[in-house]
Formats: structure tokens, C-alpha cells, sequence
């Protein structure tokens, strides 16, 4: 009777493992620490409906810290034991699909509509979408009223053009103790992306829709020679700050303007601040750099269907709007979502109208190599070692062997 | 006869284990790299054998000035750690009171995670907020805030700084156990002859110490050579390239790039560069151990 007790019991312990086996897992990296914010809990009610709708898989969602995490899921492709759905930044699709590690999302023409143009441009490569957007971010002006008031300077009147900036920045180190603009010039990502806001406002471009370099043009000659001129207002040393060391100097009234996204607006503190569209150049007219980090999926995982109906369900109109607002993030679906979102609160108005006049991260096939030749030129003409043309001209030559 | 033969597997067979797991951990990422030096591996799954094409392209670019550099940065790092450590190790043998608690002092910077010793460094070398800058300007000697990290040259400096205040505590100690093992008899003797203390230290306090100095520079030279976490964490090597090192070269190539050939191109080259100190550190434990054994006879 005993024995039967045991064979009874093994039996239920190997059905139900057999059951557990059945369950057929999804690997999925997402960035940051699972905990902070509101997002990631979005998230989690999300995947457990998709779960619920998809009997016989079960997600099993890693977050990996944001200094690790794109490294890992692209290291494990190269590998062969690749994630089948992962966090990247939307700059690195090209990369990854030249290299047949990630497969194309297949939007339908409902789903293309769905999203702004500029937008599906930060993830779309021979005309196929490589990733679905999950998070994005443009970038703005911050201004300190203060300081403005301080240096004699309207304090409700930011500047709209290069010209203005410099001068009011030069303004208001003349007449007060504190700086006149933040500038990064690190080794840093955030360095390019601080140039690229210049670059998209005087009509600039890094690569065009053809895949040909266009670097060397008279706007990012204009723009890397105004970029190394607001060194002369700016904090000293430059090259030892990214843009998040700017905020302390923001937050501290050391510096009166520098340029974020719109993340900053809960973060600056006690500041009397305003924010507006980034100054235009003489050729161009407002623009931002508009980045998106996208859910992508790794081919060899073997449920590479399954994965993309997650990364569909995850980032659909309806579930990535209630994860933006969740998060905190500039919503990536423009609508009636982002005019409430204006309505109830106006220091959104620079970050989302500029959405349509923005400019993706270069779309090249060695994004790391691109940040730093453009690093190189930007660090040698704040440090004044080299004239912007010339900066401009060799790193164009440079970029040739990554686009 | 079996039992013979036996006998002589017998060590081999111990060594097994440990020859496997050597194989294993050492050998073939060894050779994994050598080959993969030789190919264009990089995300794509296939590879192609592309010959000396690797290292073609390092010597044809900027890794000549990359390993200049490496060199320069390792001389200026060694020489102040020895100097440095010999000097602290002279003050810690003194005949002081409290000398066991000066002896614990110096060894905060080798205990505490070298990560946090070098973020501590980097807000100190912050031109707003930063000790130095501060005191400078308290001094006089800068106008305003300093950016130690901004400035090829300064960052430059700054990172050896910091790479001399991490490796000191154990140069220190090192030679202060070498100094220890000196009979002190022989400063006695020479002190009873009226041998000041610089001509003691010149004539017996560092002859006798010599072979302590050489082994712990060697050993210097490859730890500093191959140190990548100080210089990444301050400034990623960067500004300009000016604190780019061959680990720092080899990493950004390899790593943040995916050019695994190109960056096994250059793991490789520092392989044999570290080759070349270990045999040259070998050279002299086998001449210091001949020696050793010939005074006995």
C-alpha cells in the first residue's frame, strides 16, 4: 500500500512536471532595475494578459542594469544563445539586422499609421521597421528665470535663435557669478546628442534616407563651430561633463541654461525655470534629436512569432500610452493622449509639437565608432585644437566606414 | 614491473586536474584568441580567415601612438609607486611611536573597492566641487574652477595620480617586509663607525633591498600595464584620446564594438608584451635563486 502511495506520488510529480515543461518560455532582457518608477510594474499587468491569451508560453523577463544590458543581449546573440525579445536602443537595429541577429517587426499598415513618421524613422532600415519603439525622448531648452531677472534680461523671453542664446548666455556671465550655458563635450554618448540638437535646428544631417554621409555640410560646419563658441559662456572644463552633470550646475544656479529632455522637469529642483524649443540656426528652424529605445527580436530563440506578438502587445497604442504616462516618458503615439497631456500641464508643449521638425540617431552599422569619430571632432573644436571645417570634413571621411 | 610503472604515471596522473582545468581556463582562450586574431569575427555569425589584415590595420592607424602612450603611463605610475613605496616603507621601519598604527594607515587605499576609490577621486578632480580645485583656488593657483578631468595632459596626470594611490599600499608593504628581513646588526655596526643615516640607506638599506625593488617593479610594470578599471571609470580614455591605454583601446574595439578579430588583434599584442616582462621577471627569480644558491656553497 506504501509502495503504491509512492508510485502514485511520483507519477503526480512527473505529470506535473511534464505539465510545467509543456510551458514554453519567452527570454526577454528589458533594461534598468525592475523596481523604480511605475513603468515596470505596467509591464508586468501587461505581460500577465499576454500570457493569459497566449496559453503554453510564460515570459520570463530579466532586467539587466542600463549599463549592461544592450552589451549582454548582443553578446549573447553573437553567441548563439540569443534573447528572444530585448531592450535597444533603436540606434543599434541597423547593426543588428546587417549582422542577422534580429528580425523585422512586420508592421501592418494600421500599426505604420499609427505612429509619427519621424518616430518609425528611428527604427526603420531598407524599408523595414527592425524594432518596435517602447521609449522616447526630444529634448528642450531649460532656462533659469533668475538668473535671467539677475543679468537684466526679461526672464519670460528665452532665446529662439543661435545668436540669442549666445548673447544672453554671455549676458548673464557678465552680470552675474553664474555660467552662462551647461555644455557636454565628455566621452560620452549624451556629447553627440547635445551636437545633434544643433545639427537638426540649422537643417543638418548625419546620414540621409539613401544611406550616403552627408556630415560635411555647411549646417554642421555652422553647427560645430557654434557648439565650440558657446565654450566662451560656458562652464569650464566642458569636456569633463555628460549632460546629466549639467543638472547639479542647473540645480546649483551655476549655469542659466542647458539643454534635456523632459525628464529634467521633475528633477531641477527648487529652480524658477521655463522651457522652450532648442535655438534655431541660420539655416534651419527648430529641431531636436528625437531617440528611441525599441523592443527587438533576436532571431534563433525558436518563438520568434511568439516574441513579436509580445513586443506588438507591449508597445500598441493603447498599452504604450498607459506604460508612457506609467513611466513618465515623452508618450511615443501622438493624439489626443499627448494633447491632454499639454492641456494639464504646458512644459510638455516644447517636448511633443517639435516631435514632427526632429531627427533621428544616425542609422549606421557601427553606432559606437560614429559617437566617438564625432566625439573626437566636437571635444578638438571646444578645445580649439581644430577649426569646425576641417573637424567636420575628416570625420565625414571617417564615418564613410560605418554607414 | 607494473608497480614501476605505476609509479612513474602516478605524479602525472595527479597533475591531471589541474593540467585539464589549466587547459581549459588558460590554453584555449588563449588560443581562441590568437585565431580569432587572425579572422574578421565580429557580429555576423560566420568568420573569415583574413591573415595579417588585423594587424595591418592596428599598425597602419593610431596604435602605435596607443602603445607609446601605454608605455609612458606605466614608466611615470611604476616609478612613483617605487619611490613612493620605498619612502613610505623607510618611514614605516622607523623607530616611531605609534608605528603599528601608521603601519594600518597606509592601508586604506588597497582595502577600500577600487571602484570607489577612483569615483572618490573623480569628484576630487571636479572643478566645481572638487577638494583640489577648491584648494587651488584658496592658494591661488587657479583663477577659478579646474577641470583636472577636461585637459588631455591634466586628465593624463590625473589617472596616474590616482593608479599611484591605489598601487602604493602594496609596494609599501612589500618592501617593508624586505627591509625588516635586514639584520640590523649591519646599521649598528655602521652607525658605530659613524655612518650617517643617507649613507646607510645608500650603502646597506638599498643594496640589500634591491632584489625586493626589482621583483615588485616588474610585477608593477604588468599589473599597471594591464590596469583598465582606474582609467575607464575616470575618464573612459578619453578627453581626445589622451588617456587611451592598449587595455582601453582593446576593450572600446572589442567590446563596445564587436570587431572581435580587430580587438584580439590587439589582446594578442599585449599578450606578448606581457610575455616579454614575465620572462624577463622569471629571468631574474632564477639568477636571484642562483645566487642565493651559490653564497650557500
Amino acid at each position: 500500500m506504501k509502495a503504491l502511495k509512492y508510485l502514485v506520488g511520483a507519477a503526480l510529480l512527473v505529470g506535473s512536471s511534464t505539465s510545467a515543461l509543456a510551458q514554453t518560455e519567452i527570454y526577454m532582457i528589458n533594461c534598468g532595475d525592475g523596481v523604480t518608477g511605475n513603468g515596470p510594474a505596467k509591464h508586468a499587468e501587461l505581460i500577465a494578459e499576454w500570457e493569459a491569451a497566449n496559453e503554453g508560453y510564460t515570459v520570463n523577463l530579466e532586467y539587466v542594469p542600463w549599463g549592461q544590458c544592450q552589451e549582454k543581449s548582443t553578446t549573447l546573440a553573437a553567441a548563439g544563445n540569443p534573447p528572444a525579445l530585448a531592450y535597444m536602443g533603436s540606434r543599434t537595429l541597423k547593426q543588428l539586422a546587417l549582422n542577422d541577429l534580429i528580425i523585422p517587426m512586420d508592421l501592418s499598415a494600421e500599426e505604420v499609421a499609427a505612429y509619427a513618421p519621424p518616430v518609425l524613422g528611428t527604427v526603420t532600415y531598407d524599408g523595414q521597421a527592425w524594432g518596435a519603439p517602447v521609449a522616447f525622448s526630444t529634448k528642450a531648452l531649460y532656462w533659469n528665470k533668475d538668473l535671467f531677472e539677475a543679468a537684466g534680461l526679461d526672464p519670460e523671453t528665452p532665446p529662439t535663435t543661435w545668436e540669442e542664446l549666445y548673447d544672453m548666455a554671455k549676458q548673464v556671465q557678465d552680470n552675474t557669478d553664474a555660467n552662462g550655458f551647461g555644455l557636454a563635450a565628455a566621452s560620452f554618448d549624451n556629447t553627440m546628442h547635445q551636437f545633434l540638437n544643433f545639427v537638426y535646428s540649422n537643417g543638418g544631417a548625419v546620414i540621409n534616407d539613401a544611406g550616403e554621409i552627408v556630415f560635411d555640410s555647411e549646417n554642421n560646419v555652422q553647427a560645430l563651430e557654434f557648439y565650440g563658441r558657446l565654450a566662451e559662456v560656458s562652464q569650464p572644463g566642458p569636456l569633463a561633463y555628460d549632460r546629466a552633470k549639467l543638472r547639479p550646475l542647473f540645480t546649483e544656479g551655476q549655469i542659466a541654461m542647458f539643454i534635456s529632455g523632459p525628464w529634467e522637469r521633475g528633477l531641477v529642483g527648487d529652480v524658477n525655470w521655463g522651457v522652450a524649443p532648442v535655438p534655431h540656426g541660420p539655416m534651419g528652424d527648430h529641431g531636436t534629436l528625437l531617440i528611441t529605445d525599441s523592443l527587438a527580436v533576436f532571431k534563433g530563440s525558436g518563438v520568434e512569432e511568439q516574441a513579436r506578438s509580445l513586443a506588438k502587445w507591449l508597445t500598441n497604442a493603447e498599452n504604450q500610452m498607459a506604460y508612457d504616462l506609467a513611466a513618465g516618458n515623452t508618450p511615443i503615439y501622438s493624439g489626443t493622449g499627448t494633447e491632454e497631456l499639454i492641456a494639464a500641464d504646458a512644459t510638455w508643449a516644447p517636448f511633443l509639437e517639435i516631435i514632427p521638425d526632429g531627427g533621428p540617431e544616425p542609422f549606421v552599422t557601427d553606432y559606437v565608432g560614429l559617437q566617438d569619430t564625432i566625439n573626437e571632432a566636437i571635444q578638438g573644436v571646444v578645445l580649439g585644437e581644430i577649426d569646425a571645417a576641417t573637424a567636420v570634413a575628416d570625420a565625414a571621411a571617417v564615418l564613410e566606414d560605418y554607414k | 614491473m607494473f608497480n614501476t610503472g605505476r609509479d612513474r604515471f602516478f605524479p602525472y596522473m595527479l597533475l591531471l586536474p589541474a593540467l585539464a582545468l589549466t587547459l581549459v581556463i588558460v590554453a584555449w582562450p588563449l588560443f581562441e584568441t590568437f585565431r580569432l586574431s587572425f579572422t574578421d569575427a565580429a557580429l555576423k555569425p560566420d568568420e573569415n580567415w583574413v591573415g595579417w589584415a588585423n594587424y595591418e590595420k592596428i599598425f597602419s592607424g593610431n596604435f602605435p601612438e596607443v602603445i607609446l602612450r601605454t608605455f609612458v603611463w606605466m614608466f611615470w605610475s611604476v616609478t612613483l609607486k617605487m619611490v613612493v613605496g620605498i619612502a613610505g616603507a623607510m618611514l614605516l621601519n622607523a623607530a616611531v611611536p605609534g608605528r603599528a598604527f601608521f603601519r594600518v594607515l597606509v592601508m586604506p587605499p588597497w582595502v577600500i573597492p577600487i571602484a570607489i576609490g577612483v569615483f572618490i577621486w573623480g569628484w576630487m578632480y571636479n572643478g566645481q566641487w572638487g577638494m583640489i580645485s577648491g584648494v587651488g583656488q584658496l592658494l591661488g593657483i587657479f583663477d577659478g574652477p579646474f577641470e583636472f578631468l577636461a585637459y588631455r595632459d591634466t586628465a593624463f596626470i590625473a589617472t596616474i595620480v590616482t593608479d599611484v594611490w591605489i598601487g602604493t599600499p602594496l609596494v609599501t608593504i612589500y618592501l617593508l617586509a624586505a627591509m625588516q628581513s635586514i639584520s640590523p646588526d649591519l646599521h649598528e655596526a655602521a652607525w658605530v663607525d659613524g655612518a650617517g643615516r643617507w649613507y646607510r640607506f645608500r650603502r646597506i638599506t638599498l643594496p640589500l633591498i634591491l632584489p625586493a625593488v626589482a621583483t615588485m617593479s616588474l610585477l608593477s610594470s604588468i599589473w599597471t600595464f594591464n590596469s583598465f578599471d582606474i582609467i575607464w571609470i575616470l575618464t573612459e580614455g578619453g578627453p581626445r584620446g589622451g588617456t587611451t591605454t592598449m587595455i582601453i583601446d582593446t576593450y572600446k574595439t572589442a567590446i563596445s564594438r564587436f570587431r572581435y578579430g580587430e580587438g584580439a588583434a590587439r589582446a594578442v599584442l599585449i599578450v606578448l608584451f606581457l610575455s616579454a616582462f614575465a620572462a624577463f621577471y622569471f629571468y631574474l627569480i632564477s639568477r636571484a635563486t642562483r645566487g642565493g644558491a651559490n653564497n650557500d656553497q
